[in-house]
């Protein structure tokens, strides 16, 4: 049995299966919600109960008091749901965040083509008079055939356009979807659709200027942001450091270089790590997150950073950044929690990075 | 009813909890004006730490007093509610073992008063620091120390009724030998300025360590059947999760205020590991050797809640620059040998402690060494066999003359080199033309830092040479004069009743007795 959980404040909504934790079910829908001990007795996961039923678990009477339970509060680590519930959790409300609610839809495959060696493009006519649309930055889940589940994709194309959704996609070798896409899929093919997921997206409302690190096909998302922000007449400094194992892998760059020259306020920085030393490339040299620190000098105060890419580029940009003196509170990165990564012990340190 | 809608039509947000709190608490500090305010917060800089903005401290509880006094009252009531039945219904008849008792007279004479030591520290701290968010929770973490050390004391009270040792605690605290260690500890934390203490105690110890001195310490209550003492650790650990929130904030804020905070963080952290980790030495000993029942080995406690934990939050300090601890790796290697060089150190010095000792039996022993396999029958075996054996014959080993004691963790000089097992460890440092000693580098790498600090330290054994710790109808030119009885005299022992072996020992043949009326009808014996 699944029930909706749906967390305020934001507003968002995820499925919970019958005996599966509220919290659980929040981190692996990508909502973080403050947790320590995990298992009722410290208290840091508390949230109030605004509508539904829940049974509290196996917790500690002193981790959550007789007054609170009568308020509703309840411990989401151990918490499961006897209904479709709504909580209230202590997360940032974001000013920024679209809320847009998520929709099914069909589309029908118009274009694939090659953007590097391993990368394909694969363009679809959404099914529906509105499209499907989305704030940059955002996910779509697309249905695998015969009934193998589903797999998220960013957004490649600008949200100025929900008919015609882009999503660029990197064969990684034995994996289902990939290869179903790389080597089945076809124009005139079927895709089904739900979306928008995700949390992503440009603090507008901030008003610092954007640095955006990407790496491999982590370009999606940063390409559909920064697509949106030259439409709405951004003026702020935007920067995009994008990183690839070679020339070839190097995809957009015709599309970045115009942009750079277009709009003043716009930089390109790609930079390749596993270039032959011996070729006619002039450009950087290195992983990105050494690009970004020689093309800032390592000083990264004032800034707003997108994070794009593989996880071990993610968390070398994040080191890089930290040590130029910016820090969680502005930092963003796309997250696709998988339960390797909630298997891997980390600290309550950081929340969101 | 109908909610506000805007203009576009979706439906108004409502505010969350942190822009809510952000609303109630706004302007709680201001800018003095009649006294300049280096003359309100005079500690706030001396240590170097830079702080240019303390607005960007988050904090991270947002409670308010108003709900914090509810939050306790209840917590009040559940604990006491659950003492006050473990009492009346003789509760202390359901331990596995008196010797349990000792455990709790370890933790409780040596815990306490440091709980009452923290509620001090945290309301200086509260007080100096001159940030709002820092104020208010340094505010209610004081608080809730001096809620857990009266609820320990309560504790105790229970027990002093029946057993033997804990009728003198904040007395001894001050004076005998092996209490020096957490007294010393904790007075070197709340000397320091408020930004080390907040490493020292808010994160250091509240972070990285707590859950190695609460989470055994519990589990060993309730493994033995002591519900009264598993209560109060209950209540205390609900207050845990403030305290370590408050530790993180403290230690992120610091290091993202400056670049030059860096350096004096990692010191600190350094400085205040070690200490830490040295005072958790009797931790290790009361789960491998004085549970009865036991829980869980040191090694076993180390590896999850060190290694395990304590790793993943320094991999997570490592992007602001921050490595592990300078003593991390000695740390470590040590698990294998702590608990069984400290016990070992306790039997011999059984006179001068409040609480009894023994060889393990041998299936403690078989126990020690499944737990232990690279290290116990090798290296600690062989001597609790010599010793039971000596026992047995009547002859039972007491160790006569004092151990020198390291000057800044005040343990005796009982800990073995890196490396190698069989030989102890000692440390040299002169200063200003005297030779001072530590049990090891991470000692000595604090003492290094700060002569002038740790010159002045009370160590019991120098005291006692000096003829500081006899009572004031003691006589050294008598010809029977025992200097021994007469500092166990002035610790406040119960002499030959507290600090003689288990064996025969009032608690084991009290309890013993109790034990057997519950069950017949017997008179009582003794």
């Amino acid at each position: 049995m699944t029930f909706e959980l749906t967390i305020e404040p934001l507003g968002q909504t995820v499925d919970v299966e019958e005996g599966q934790t509220l919290l659980d079910a929040s981190l692996r829908a990508g909502v973080y919600l403050p947790h320590a001990c995990g298992h009722g007795l410290c208290g840091t996961c508390k949230v109030q109960v605004l509508d539904g039923e829940i049974d509290h678990g196996p917790i500690s009477s002193f981790a959550l008091m007789d007054f609170e339970r009568e308020e509703g509060l309840c411990l989401a680590c151990c918490a499961t749901a006897e209904s479709d519930i709504t909580i209230e959790a202590d997360i940032d409300d974001e000013p920024d965040a679209r809320n847009l609610p998520v929709r099914s839809a069909t589309a029908i495959v118009t274009r694939i083509e090659n953007l590097t060696p391993t990368i394909k493009g694969v363009w679809a006519k959404v099914d529906a008079p509105e499209g499907l649309p989305f704030q940059a930055g955002q996910y779509v889940n697309v249905q695998l055939p015969g009934g193998q589940g589903h797999r998220p994709f960013s957004f490649a194309q600008s949200p100025s356009n929900p008919h015609e959704i882009e999503l660029d996609v990197r064969f990684v070798p034995g994996g289902v979807a990939t290869t179903w896409i790389h080597e089945q899929l076809a124009v005139g093919d079927q895709l089904q659709l739900a979306g928008p997921y995700g949390r992503f997206h440009v603090r507008a409302s901030a008003n610092q200027p954007l640095l955006f690190l990407a790496g491999g096909s982590g370009l999606s998302s940063p390409r559909s942001m920064i697509l949106d922000l030259v439409e709405q007449g951004c003026t702020l400094p935007i920067t995009l450091v994008y990183g690839a194992r070679n020339r070839d892998e190097l995809y957009y760059v015709d599309e970045f270089t115009r942009l750079a020259t277009e709009v003043p306020t716009f930089t390109y920085v790609p930079t390749l790590s596993h270039e032959p030393d011996d070729s006619d490339w002039t450009g950087a040299r290195g992983f990105v997150h050494d690009a970004a620190k020689a093309h800032f000098q390592g000083d990264f105060r004032g800034l707003k950073a997108y994070l794009c890419g593989p996880p071990a580029m993610i968390d070398a940009c994040i080191s890089t950044l930290m040590q130029g003196r910016l820090f969680e509170r502005d930092i963003y990165q796309e997250l696709f929690i998988s339960a390797a990564d909630t298997a891997r012990a980390r600290s309550p340190l950081f929340k969101r990075i | 009813m109908t909610m506000t809608n805007d203009a576009t039509g979706t439906a108004k947000k409502k505010l969350g909890l942190k822009e809510r709190y952000a609303l109630m608490t706004r302007g709680l500090d201001w800018e003095t004006t009649y006294q300049p305010m280096e003359d309100v917060f005079p500690y706030a800089t001396y240590e170097g730490i830079k702080v240019h903005d303390w607005d960007k401290w988050e904090d991270p509880f947002r409670l308010t007093m108003d709900a914090y006094w509810k939050y306790q009252a209840e917590k009040e009531q559940k604990l006491y509610a659950i003492m006050d039945a473990f009492a009346q219904n003789n509760g202390h008849l359901g331990l596995t073992d008196a010797r349990y008792i000792n455990a709790l007279k370890l933790f409780l004479t040596g815990v306490t008063p440091l709980e009452y030591m923290a509620h001090r520290g945290f309301a200086h701290v509260g007080r100096q620091l001159p940030g709002v968010g820092a104020r208010v929770a340094c505010q209610m973490q004081s608080l809730d120390e001096l809620r857990h050390a009266q609820t320990q004391i309560h504790s105790m009270s229970n027990y002093n009724k029946l057993y033997d040792g804990f009728h003198s605690w904040r007395h001894m605290h001050d004076r005998v030998w092996y209490l020096s260690v957490p007294k010393s500890f904790f007075d070197d934390a709340i000397t320091a300025g408020p930004f080390e203490y907040m490493i020292a105690i808010g994160f250091s110890f509240e972070y990285v360590l707590t859950n190695l001195l609460f989470v055994p310490f519990i589990s060993g209550a309730a493994y033995n059947g002591d519900m009264g003492a598993m209560a109060f650790g209950f209540s205390a650990q609900s207050d845990e999760s403030r305290h370590m929130t408050l530790g993180l904030e403290a230690i992120k804020f610091m290091l993202e205020q400056d670049p030059d905070n860096l350096p004096i963080v990692q010191h600190w952290i350094d400085k205040w590991f070690w200490r830490g980790y040295r005072v958790l030495t009797l931790v290790a000993m009361m789960l491998d050797y004085m549970l009865p029942k036991k829980v869980m080995s040191w090694k076993e406690a180390w590896e999850v809640y060190a290694e395990q934990n304590g790793g993943a939050l320094f991999a997570d300090l490592a992007r602001y620059g921050i490595r592990p601890p300078l003593g991390w790796q000695q740390a470590c290697d040590d698990k294998d040998h702590l608990s069984h060089q400290a016990w070992a150190t306790f039997y011999q010095y059984q006179a001068a402690a409040p609480f009894h000792t023994w060889v393990p039996s041998e299936e403690d022993m078989a126990w020690q060494a499944d737990k232990y396999p690279d290290t116990f029958d090798k290296y600690y075996r062989p001597r609790f066999e010599q010793w039971a054996q000596m026992e047995a014959e009547g002859n039972r080993f007491n160790n006569g003359t004092l151990p020198l004691l390291c000057q800044v963790c005040q343990i005796p000089m009982l800990f073995t080199e890196p490396g190698d097992p069989t030989r102890i460890c000692y440390r040299e440092s002169e200063y200003k033309g005297e030779t001072y000693h530590t049990c090891s580098d991470g000692c000595k790498n604090i003492f290094d830092h700060e002569q002038e600090k740790y010159i002045q330290a009370w160590l019991p054994v120098h005291q006692i040479y000096q003829g500081n710790c006899f009572g004031p109808d003691a006589d050294p030119t008598s010809p029977d004069f025992n200097p021994l009885l007469e500092v166990i005299k002035w610790y406040g022992y119960n002499v030959g009743v507290d600090n003689r072996p288990y064996e025969g020992s009032e608690d084991q043949t009290n309890f013993r007795a109790w034990k057997q009326q519950t069950t017949s009808n017997a008179p009582a014996a003794g």
